[in-house]
């Protein structure tokens, strides 16, 4: 007989109220019909509301049978009269599913299905004996939510259907399971007192004995209840402390584990919920971000939209955040961040009359410091991002209602909230909002958003159930459901002592989003730029009678808009979501370009002169540049001009040897892999180089499940070998430039590194041409300088934020990687070294070694990322001085803004010192906008010659001047009428 | 097989965040590494039975598809 280890074992009282309760959950629904009558047709979407279908005609959909494909979306349909028993009763239609969907009955939209709610109440919404069912589902294989412990078991592209019913709920039972769900959390959760736990369990055990599971009478059901009604939520002895403010709240990214034409229907499904929550829920409000997905709403499903419009007008569906979608807000140029602006505050304002106050951007990955200036004069007044607190990996972020400053001494009132923005609105998660709260002594309460989300979903009934009953849970905190705008009206006021946060809004993760899809960045880029030019010359040319294409390029930059969404631009996002983005870019780039046109001439768009050496594409070049031939000469032409450029010959400029090489400004030592043994400038009689120097620099980068968005701090003591496949050689030259070619070995990547000394620049420029193979790699270029200095500036499009380089601080350390523009520098009085990029975002500096990251291969999301060839450049401008007595700002536009051929005339000021953001039609199309930045950190004034309007960024009047008087880092909008 | 696989089903498996890599053929035996979140999929048998059905349908071919799992190092096993 074999022997059996016995254990013997008791069960806690906890183990038995949980099985209990799931013995009673089996009697939520007293009566079950099911519809044997489901057709399905199966389908791929191909675009916004486009589809493929796989089969011809629906089959029959029984229960047990397989539905979804891979990346599909099944349209089901029934057909049937309601059972007589049913008529003129509440009854709800139920379906257990992993999919999302909208249902239609009798042509009206009834209600929304998810892994996160399986029924809605449709006798109320459609009281006909004979219905017509039809569902849209889209089927994901991963579901809202991966806090959803159920949906994570059912997840995958090939469903089971378990059938659809028409059910009728026991309302008793449901109750009671909402009191025991609620209970259960309170006591388990260890947020509370143990006496407390043990009044609950007590009671609760009691209560669950009073039913008899074979036979669950309502009367029994009832007694149950009032049971707990008396001795737990009657019980007053157990109170609790604080203020929570709760938010009713879904996060929907545009795109993520899908693509944005899914987007569409899984707003709709979340839409919908919250409106039939509202018929349900008299108390219940509900706010919503993103213009966009109010504009796919109104495109695609107007009826739906007109009811939201309706809830909107009785203050009970919020506009929130005013920004067109919730951008990335590190990499976004300050134009872009405007436009977000321009476009979502239009959107509202046009539709609903509102002028929403508060930036809503729960999910995005730090925010620059430009942000609140560009918030204020966008007629937002408040800030809400959660990402500090819950997501830093290093300090606990030490505020959550709080004043923002902003680079140029803005304020915006800022709510960090101290807990995530997907909650489900249990007791735990409302006391542990209170116990995080560090803004206490402040008289403020906490903000708590409850609602599913990430791919939308919302609220749930059960939210709003658990909702009603924590007023009388006395142990816990004071909660009150308000709309967003209501919280931060109230709680941000200039009497409450709210502390200042003088810098940008840093978080300490996510910081491989500033490289990770290298391509997304260059396009980004490019498209900004190209947006400027070309509104420039449709302004230019429409004052020539020429019509402004004010429709395309609004069409267009709302399509730049949607892909800096926050998990698109930096990257975070399955392969068919990158598709769309090249595809939208590509678009884009040949609209653009279209629009600028060509001509003989060249135009410098800047609103400065051009100094520096410039590449023209020319067939008689005899230089290569990412992959264009042409040559390179120094084009000096003034600001806002068009003129012809000159190519100048020069002879013995350079003098190489072996290891070698001297320009008019450098005498320079080179490495077989082009990085720099020695930098001497001859002019600034100085050495630039102390170590590793243009060295190319591989390290293995595995931060583990947040693949794309992360960098781990220890990267650097992960190198990998970087070798040399063919030193340093010398291509050719003319009188401009020198080239040096280096082809390396990076893993399993090639990597042709091609050097360019000018005669007539300081600038002396990589290009690499990388055909990158690599999986879980970071490459970057590293700068070891003699210069001290322990700050690196960086360029944040609007000017500058200067970041130490040492690491005294757990702050300092944690800002290993941080988000640049077109240039970081650092400089010691008498001069340094500026970085310049075309399209890079992350650099590091520790010491007097900067790096500037390249490329990186994540696995997660998309397995196919970075992947492929990447052509890129930077420049290395050492310089004397400071990097702004240096112009480094200037060099760097004209680094990112090529010459045009253009043979348009501008004859308005320049507006110098100001930098020309942008100069376009007005909205309206009855003046000219100018966008003016102040860069440098200055002061002064700017006397116009003549009376311009002076507006907010939503293109607002609020003053005329003839003079304008500019403080640091200002952006300064001003209007000419036409 | 390969440029079906390729061109037809891998945008459908990367849709869902999947990816899927023809490897080889032997006979009816067609070899397939399945990566992203296919690899850790509870229920990738029945996605591979939908392929095996489409590949007939659309080509008339029976094959029969052996898909090898490649989680990345930080994904349960």
């Amino acid at each position: 007989m074999a022997q059996i280890k016995v254990e013997r074992r008791s069960m806690r009282v906890q183990e038995w109220i949980d099985l209990r309760f799931g013995w009673l959950k089996r009697h939520i629904y007293s009566e079950k019909y099911e519809i044997d009558c489901f057709t399905v047709r199966e389908a791929r979407q191909t675009s916004e509301m486009q589809f493929e279908f796989y089969d011809e005609k629906p089959r029959p959909l029984k229960k047990g049978d397989l539905y979804f494909t891979p990346d599909g979306t099944a349209f089901i349909e029934a057909e049937l009269d309601v059972p007589p028993s049913l008529r003129g009763r509440d009854y709800c239609f139920l379906l257990k599913t992993a999919a999302e969907m909208i249902v239609k009955v009798n042509g009206k939209y009834a209600g929304g299905i998810d892994p996160n709610r399986e029924r809605f109440d449709l006798s109320s919404i459609v009281p006909d004996t004979h219905i017509k069912i039809e569902i849209t589902g889209y089927n994901r294989s991963k579901p809202d939510d991966e806090r959803n412990p159920e949906s994570l078991s059912v997840r995958g592209c090939r469903q089971i259907f378990e059938g659809g019913y028409l059910a009728v709920v026991d309302t008793g039972v449901q109750s009671l399971v909402y009191d025991v769900e609620l209970l259960t959390d309170a006591a388990s959760c260890g947020l509370f007192s143990e006496d407390f736990s043990a009044l609950v369990y007590r009671h609760l055990d009691k209560a669950m004995s009073m039913i008899d599971y074979d036979n669950v009478l309502s009367e029994d059901v009832r007694s149950a209840a009032e049971y707990l009604e008396l001795n737990v939520f009657s019980d007053k002895l157990y109170r609790g402390s604080g203020s929570v403010e709760l938010v009713a709240h879904s996060h929907l990214d545009i795109a993520y584990y899908w693509r944005r034409i899914h987007s569409v229907q899984k707003n709709m499904r979340t839409v919908l919920i919250q409106l039939r929550l509202m018929d349900k829920y008299p108390e219940f409000r509900y706010s919503h971000t993103q213009a966009y997905t109010y504009e796919t709403l109104e495109k695609y499903y107007p009826e739906v939209f007109e009811e939201l419009a309706r809830r909107i007008e009785e203050g009970r569906f919020e506009p929130a955040g005013g920004m067109y979608v919730e951008p990335d807000c590190n990499i976004p140029s300050a134009e872009s961040l405007i436009r977000q602006c321009l476009y979502g505050q239009t959107y509202f304002r046009e539709k609903f009359g509102i002028t929403v106050n508060n930036a809503w951007l729960p999910d995005v990955f730090g925010n620059s410091w430009i942000l609140p200036q560009i918030l204020k004069k966008s007629g937002m007044d408040y800030f809400v991002s959660n990402k500090m607190s819950t997501w830093n990996d290093t300090n606990r972020f030490p505020h959550n209602n709080f004043i923002w400053r902003g680079i140029d001494g803005t304020e915006i009132y800022a709510c960090v909230p101290p807990t995530h923005f997907i909650s489900w609105n249990m007791p735990s998660q409302v006391q542990g909002n209170w116990d995080a709260f560090q803004d206490k002594d402040t008289g403020t309460s906490t903000m708590q958003m409850f609602g599913y989300g990430d791919g939308g979903s919302g609220v749930t009934e059960e939210m709003l159930e658990y909702m009603r009953r924590f007023s009388r849970l006395s142990v816990m905190p004071e909660t009150k459901h308000v709309s967003g705008s209501d919280f931060l009206e109230r709680n941000f006021t200039p009497e409450k002592p709210l502390a200042v946060w003088d810098d940008e809004l840093y978080l300490e993760m996510h910081r491989g989003t500033f490289t990770t899809k290298a391509k997304l960045k260059d396009y980004n880029r490019k498209a900004e730029y190209l947006f400027r030019e070309a509104e420039l010359v449709s302004l230019l040319r429409s004052e020539k009678g020429e019509e402004y294409p004010a429709d395309e390029i609004r069409e267009a930059y709302k399509k730049l808009m949607i892909n800096q969404f926050h998990d698109i631009l930096p990257g975070s996002h399955i392969t068919p979501v990158y598709r769309d983005a090249i595809a939208d870019y590509e678009e884009i780039t040949a609209l653009l370009t279209r629009i600028i046109g060509t001509g003989d001439r060249y135009f410098n768009s800047l609103n400065f002169p051009r100094e520096e050496v410039t590449f023209i594409p020319d067939e008689s070049g005899s230089f290569i540049r990412k992959g264009v031939k042409g040559r390179f000469t120094k084009a000096d032409l003034p600001a806002l001009s068009c003129g012809d450029i000159a190519y100048e010959n020069a002879d013995e400029w350079i003098k190489i040897t072996p290891d070698s090489v001297e320009t008019p400004f450098y005498k320079a030592l080179l490495a077989q892999d082009g990085s720099f043994l020695s930098l001497f400038d001859k002019e600034l009689e100085r050495e630039w180089v102390k170590g590793e120097f243009n060295t190319l620099k591989l390290y293995d980068d595995r931060p583990g499940n947040y693949d794309a968005w992360d960098i781990l701090p220890d990267y650097k003591e992960h190198p990998v070998p970087v070798e040399t496949a063919e030193p340093l050689r010398f291509m050719c030259s003319d009188g401009e430039c020198a080239e040096f070619c280096a082809l390396l070995k990076a893993g399993e990547s090639y990597w042709c590194r091609i050097i360019r000394f000018f005669r007539r620049s300081r600038g002396i420029e990589v290009e690499n041409i990388v055909d990158w193979k690599e999986k879980h790699k970071l490459a970057k270029a590293a700068f070891g300088c003699k210069v001290l200095s322990r700050e690196l500036v960086c360029d944040t499009s609007a000017g500058y934020i200067r970041r130490p380089t040492h690491t005294n601080t757990s702050w300092q350390q944690a800002r290993f990687e941080v988000c640049t523009h077109n240039w970081c520098d650092i400089s010691e009085t008498s001069g340094g070294i500026a970085i310049i990029n075309e399209n890079k975002y992350g650099a590091g500096a520790q010491g007097s070694c900067v790096t500037l990251s390249l490329l990186r291969a994540p696995e997660r999301p998309d397995p196919t990322s970075d992947t492929g060839l990447h052509n890129f450049c930077y420049m290395i401008y050492p310089h004397a001085g400071d990097f702004i007595s240096a112009k480094i700002n200037r060099k760097a536009l004209e680094y990112n803004v090529p010459l045009m051929k253009n043979d348009i005339d501008y004859c308005g000021p320049d507006f110098a010192p100001l930098c020309l953001q942008s100069m376009k039609l007005s909205e309206d199309g009855t003046m000219a906008v100018y966008r003016l930045s102040e860069q440098d950190g200055m002061r002064g004034r700017l006397d116009l010659g003549r009376k311009m309007k002076v507006l907010n960024m939503l293109e607002d009047e609020i003053g005329e001047t003839d003079c304008v008087e500019y403080s640091p880092f200002e952006i300064i909008t001003l209007g000419a009428e036409i | 097989m390969e440029n079906y696989i390729n061109s037809y089903i891998r945008p459908r498996i990367q849709g869902d965040g999947g990816e899927i890599e023809y490897l080889s053929r032997e006979g009816d035996e067609v070899t397939v590494v399945f990566r992203g979140e296919c690899s850790k999929c509870l229920i990738l048998d029945r996605c591979i039975k939908w392929i095996e059905q489409r590949a007939l349908e659309d080509t008339g071919e029976a094959i029969k598809i052996n898909g090898i799992r490649k989680r990345p190092y930080f994904q349960d096993r």
